[in-house]
């Protein structure tokens, strides 16, 4: 890169990106002039990133990756994924119903149509011809199989809480599904490009074997350890590019980055922002920043001191440092949040909301008036919640300068999402990106969510999570999202300072990796579309 | 006197195994002690009160802890080491190659460490007070006193991102020539090496030094002896049971201690099973691994204290 | 092996020489003691206060050991460190050694049952790897300071006990010991003075190698997530949050690590080069 400005490659697929989303030519180079770049260098870029935009797919070769979370209780049971090794496996063997493409638009891949006169009964129609690994036929059997599992409770389905509005789930045809909800809810589509709701084969009870209609066979998979798969010929889709990929978690972040400047793996996925300034100054490295939608947030119970006293929770979004937060902690890589769990690159986003302003003086005016100025606060933070360690020495270094005492309470790791989450009064959360508003909202906020993390109660907003669910008028749930977003903001007890986006660090080698708003590594789908370029 | 020697030993052994048993009662009610609960971390952010209720029933979780201890143990005297919460694979099964891969680096570490170990405390004894053991000495703590994760770090820094003689990660999988076997364990045992060495490298040195204090041994320096003769002769045969004793302690480490080096190598290890274990709150698991890491320490100071009983010329 | 009847031998040579390298790594031990006692007062900035822009950054005036991976100075981070691995360690040490020795020296003394079922228990007892036992103890009751001193002190109990205990036998067969017991004397005389100065020497070598493994270990409880509490963090764990910087060779990384290896190898040498008449009482 040039030593003379601060451009770097992470900027140059910022202007990739932006060229995916349409921008022209005149943007473009605005984007490039704001990074300080005269208008000859500016030009060598965007042929930089138009060039690698055209590349064409090669095929053949064997990709090395490594992901981040690995433990013996890997698994191939799609209804069971829970760390994002299981994901990338799931992803690669297994196809959904509804897939969500950049945009979060659904898009077809097993169904090849899906119907509904009300919300509340689906007619889906199968494609025809899938095979799975084994040479079977994919049929609307296997289909049903796979969706009443989740709501066995022996199967211990992650997703059961949202499986258990599929009352019935029946064979019209071979090649027709139906399904009934208890109520209305125009984004069963979207549920369905959830990785849980993957589809296996009717009857699978041992899923060691990873038999699936993915664009890979499993040739090898050792829990905890490592997986091989290879190409799948008969993929239903265009075949992938790559003959064969092995996928192992490597927990260590540095171990991590140094697998891959070693050369030892292709990719490196979900790099901690203080690592990028040396991966930046590799020249074989390239980091592809996911669409930013995970989010650590400081939870205030509601229902229990301090929280129970609104002036010490409104003290507390104005104390909360975002702009530090975004800088220091995130080192940029994020979006702004405001304090509501809906992101940015949502079309549902209420951009309209803002956050509200870093303002000691008046937080200390408002513990005052809670009676809480110069009192002893705990907060609980953990390295299980991203960032919430760093973020709560911000929290306690300004509220040192108002004469708050704030003591961290930091808590292992291992057993902080049983024991501590959603238990202490003042505790961080994590949250991953959902790909719908209404998943969020039943999730995290209604009076009966499971993980209602502040115990937020609301009957009206309840009223308008269920009339948006039923509602199939798009202008009518954008305008209710919106509202209720308001409503999190200012009513709940989360602070959400920022959307998190994942880096992920790729040699150059490796092309053709593209976005998706359910996670990094193309949410986790990765495998089906790279390539390794020559 | 020699026939008091098999008894002896005999003794150590009904010793070691009065142990084991402590032990194996020790690690059921340690592992039924630690905070979660299984089926609820099993079912994770998914846990609702009934879900966690009928796992806990069908995993056996309800039973009295003295009537699960009992069928586990008669499980292990009947080699069965039961199945895994968390994935319902036979433990035996997991353990299995992992175990295979934590003897390798430990055998491997331990050919390079010990004869290394023991050379620079026996002539750091030697010559003591000379400027070679003032080397030796700050040079054994200096090394320790680094912690692990920097020493394996920096080791993967300087011989695989800048210099790439060496992968970053351990590919024990890759292992088929003996260059293969070089580039996978080559990191991994420097980095251990550097970790269990030093304990053996003091205490060898202390031993040796005590021993040239004993009257006799200042009686053959007075008839004249060498000082590599009086040490190798004279000294080393009656530290011999001190330095078993820290050579068993230092190894133990290498069974269940690694799991720093497991995880930035990402060497699929038993440590790092049993780290996972304890998350997931598997308790056969632990359970399995905590014994054999017993097991292993037993061998070790059993071995060191027959080595004692054989070495002792009291005895012999 | 050391005696009453070893009067005469080379060891007698040296009284209370002062010895060069003794001094020097007192004076060492001696300075992060005062650091850590009057740390609060002689910190330039605040322990968590973000002061630099810039992260791992470079040593300057005003930020003489650089900055830590959030831009925090790493002077004040280090100064305030030297509290918890000084204290905590020092504590720990003290304790493990105190009760393993005690322990091992009373078990020679009484032999029979007392020494049967002490033994078995406390290698039980270290054969549970001491990196799980530290996580179970401290998962189960929390990660508070004095939790964190037991836990570490009790780790290494064991170790001290089998070596004392090793040492204390044979003492136990020599003469002296036969003439104290029938003139009637009590256990705890019989320690105190009749056996502890015969092993002294051996004892505080081992106890100089415990203190490394307890510092090391505090700080691997530190990578396990565990040990104290932000904005404040012992030398290990300075080392672990900044190890990112070690690419840039950060002084963020090097100057904890440094500080761990002074003290460590400072504390080892003070006890290799104590005055004789300390080390070697039998030789008086």
């Amino acid at each position: 890169m040039t030593t003379t400005t601060n451009w770097t490659p992470r900027d140059d697929r910022q202007v990739e990106d932006a060229m995916r989303r349409g921008a022209n030519r005149r943007e473009l180079l605005q984007m490039v002039m704001a990074g300080g770049i005269g208008l000859a260098a500016g030009g060598a870029i965007l042929g930089r990133a138009a060039a690698a935009l055209a590349d064409t797919p090669v095929k053949g070769g064997h990709l090395v990756a490594a992901g981040w979370s690995a433990s013996t209780a890997d698994t191939l049971d799609p209804a069971k994924a829970s760390l994002s090794t299981d994901y990338v496996r799931c992803c690669s063997l297994y196809s959904r119903l509804t897939v969500l493409d950049q945009a979060g638009a659904v898009q077809m891949e097993l169904a090849d149509g899906i119907e509904t006169p009300d919300a509340k009964v689906w007619t889906i129609k199968l494609k025809r011809g899938v095979t799975f690994h084994n040479g079977k036929t994919l049929t609307a059997n296997d289909v049903t199989f796979s969706l009443r599992r989740h709501l066995d409770p022996q199967v211990a389905s992650k997703v059961a809480a949202i499986a258990k509005q599929m009352t019935d789930i029946r064979a019209l045809d071979p090649a027709t599904v139906q399904i009934t909800l208890t109520a209305p809810n125009a984004d069963l589509p979207t549920i369905l490009a959830m990785h849980h709701f993957m589809i296996v084969a009717e009857g699978t009870t041992d899923f060691s074997k990873g038999v699936g209609t993915g664009a890979f066979r499993l040739d090898r998979f050792e829990p905890g350890a490592r997986s091989v798969m290879s190409r799948n010929e008969d993929y239903f889709k265009t075949p992938a590019p790559l003959n064969s990929f092995e996928f192992f978690a490597v927990a260590d972040d540095s171990a991590r980055a140094n697998a891959l400047l070693s050369g030892d793996v292709h990719i490196a996925a979900n790099m901690k922002p203080a690592q990028l300034r040396l991966l930046e100054s590799q020249p074989g490295v390239v980091l592809e920043r996911s669409i930013a939608g995970n989010y650590t947030n400081l939870n205030m119970r509601l229902d229990m001191a301090p929280g129970d006293r609104a002036d010490f929770v409104a003290g507390m979004r104005h104390l909360v440092n975002r702009t530090q937060i975004q800088k220091t902690v995130l080192r940029g890589i994020c979006e702004p949040g405001n304090d509501q769990p809906v992101p940015p690159s949502s079309p549902y986003f209420n951009a309209e909301l803002a956050a509200p302003a870093y303002d000691p003086e008046k937080a200390k005016a408002l513990f005052n008036k809670a009676g809480m100025l110069g009192q002893a606060i705990p907060i609980v933070a953990s390295d299980a919640a991203v960032g919430s360690i760093d973020m709560a020495t911000i929290v306690q270094q300004a509220g040192a300068g108002i004469g708050m005492n704030f003591q961290i309470n930091r808590v292992p790791s291992d057993g902080y999402w049983a024991n501590y989450w959603l238990k202490a009064p003042v505790h961080f959360g994590n949250i991953n990106p959902r790909p719908t508003p209404d998943i969020l909202f039943s999730l995290l906020y209604a009076s009966d969510a499971p993980w209602n993390e502040s115990h937020y109660r609301s009957e009206r907003f309840d009223r308008l999570l269920v009339e948006a669910r039923g509602s199939l008028d798009n202008a009518r749930r954008k305008q209710i999202y919106a509202e209720m977003q308001g409503m999190i903001a200012t009513e709940a007890g989360t602070i959400i300072p920022a959307y998190i986006s994942n880096v992920d660090a790729l040699s150059q080698k490796v092309k053709g990796m593209r976005k998706s708003p359910l996670g990094n590594l193309e949410g986790y789908a990765f495998a089906e579309h790279v390539w390794l370029a020559a | 006197m020699t026939s008091r020697v098999p008894s002896l030993i005999l003794g150590r052994l009904l010793i070691a195994l009065v142990t084991l048993t402590i032990v194996s009662f020790a690690v059921f009610f340690a592992t039924t002690l630690l905070p979660g609960d299984t089926a609820t971390i099993l079912l994770g952010q998914a846990a609702t009160p009934e879900a966690v209720a009928g796992l806990r029933t069908a995993m056996h979780l309800d039973d009295p802890a003295l009537l699960r201890f009992v069928y586990w143990i008669g499980g292990l005297f009947r080699g069965d080491l039961g199945t895994s919460y968390a994935n319902h694979v036979p433990v035996a099964t997991l353990i299995s190659g992992r175990l295979a891969n934590t003897l390798k680096l430990a055998g491997l570490t331990t050919l390079v460490s010990v004869p290394l170990a023991l050379t620079l405390g026996i002539t750091a004894a030697m010559w003591r007070r000379t400027l070679y053991d003032r080397i030796v000495t700050v040079a054994t703590i200096g090394i320790i006193s680094v912690p692990e994760f920097v020493v394996a770090t920096l080791a993967v820094l300087v011989f695989a991102v800048y210099l790439k003689w060496l992968p970053a990660l351990s590919f024990t999988y890759q292992v088929d020539s003996f260059a293969g076997l070089l580039r996978a364990y080559a990191m991994p045992v420097v980095t251990l090496t550097f970790v269990v060495a030093a304990q053996m490298i003091r205490m060898s040195r202390a031993a040796v030094i005590e021993t040239l204090n004993t009257p006799y041994v200042e009686m053959a320096l007075l008839k004249g002896a060498s000082r590599p003769r009086l040490v190798l002769r004279h000294a080393l045969p009656n530290a011999l049971s001190p330095i078993a004793n820290a050579v068993a302690l230092s190894l133990s480490y290498l069974l269940g201690g690694v799991i720093i080096v497991e995880t930035i190598f990402n060497y699929p290890g038993i440590a790092k099973l049993m780290v996972d274990a304890v998350s997931t709150r598997d308790l056969p698991l632990i359970q399995s691994c905590a014994m054999i890491f017993c097991f292993g320490y037993l061998i070790l100071i059993t071995t060191a204290d027959i080595v004692a009983i054989l070495s002792n010329p009291r005895l012999r | 092996m050391k005696t009453h009847s070893s009067t005469g031998t080379l060891a007698a040579r040296s009284g209370y020489r002062i010895n060069p390298v003794g001094v020097a790594s007192f004076s060492v031990v001696l300075f992060w003691a005062l650091v850590a006692l009057v740390a609060p007062y002689i910190t330039p900035h605040s322990v968590g206060e973000m002061i630099d822009a810039d992260y791992f950054g470079p040593m300057r005036p005003g930020l003489w050991l650089g900055s830590d991976y959030l831009g925090r100075d790493m002077l004040s981070r280090l100064i305030l460190g030297a509290r918890y691995t000084v204290g905590i360690s020092l504590a720990a040490v003290f304790i493990a050694c105190f009760t393993g020795v005690v322990l091992g020296m009373a078990s020679a003394v009484l032999r029979g049952p007392v020494d049967m079922v002490l033994s078995r228990l406390l290698d039980a007892l270290n054969s549970i790897p001491s990196k799980l036992f530290g996580l179970m103890v401290v998962a189960a009751v929390g990660s508070s300071i004095p939790v964190l001193i037991l836990t570490l002190a009790l780790i290494y109990v064991p170790g001290a006990y089998r070596f004392s205990r090793a040492l204390a036998v044979n003492i136990e067969t020599m003469d002296f010991i036969m003439v104290a017991r029938i003139r009637g004397e009590k256990l705890p005389y019989l320690i105190a003075s009749e056996i502890l100065p015969n092993i002294i020497g051996p004892v505080l070598a081992d106890l100089g190698l415990r203190f490394v493994f307890i510092v090391l270990l505090l700080s691997g409880l530190s990578f396990l997530g565990l040990g104290v509490q932000p904005p404040y963090a012992d030398w290990g764990a300075l080392v672990r949050e900044n190890i990112g910087g070690l690419p840039f060779a950060a002084p963020a990384v090097i100057m904890p690590s440094l500080a761990i290896a002074t003290l460590t190898i400072s504390v080892n040498l003070l006890i290799d080069n104590l005055p004789q008449k300390i080390r070697d009482r039998s030789a008086s």
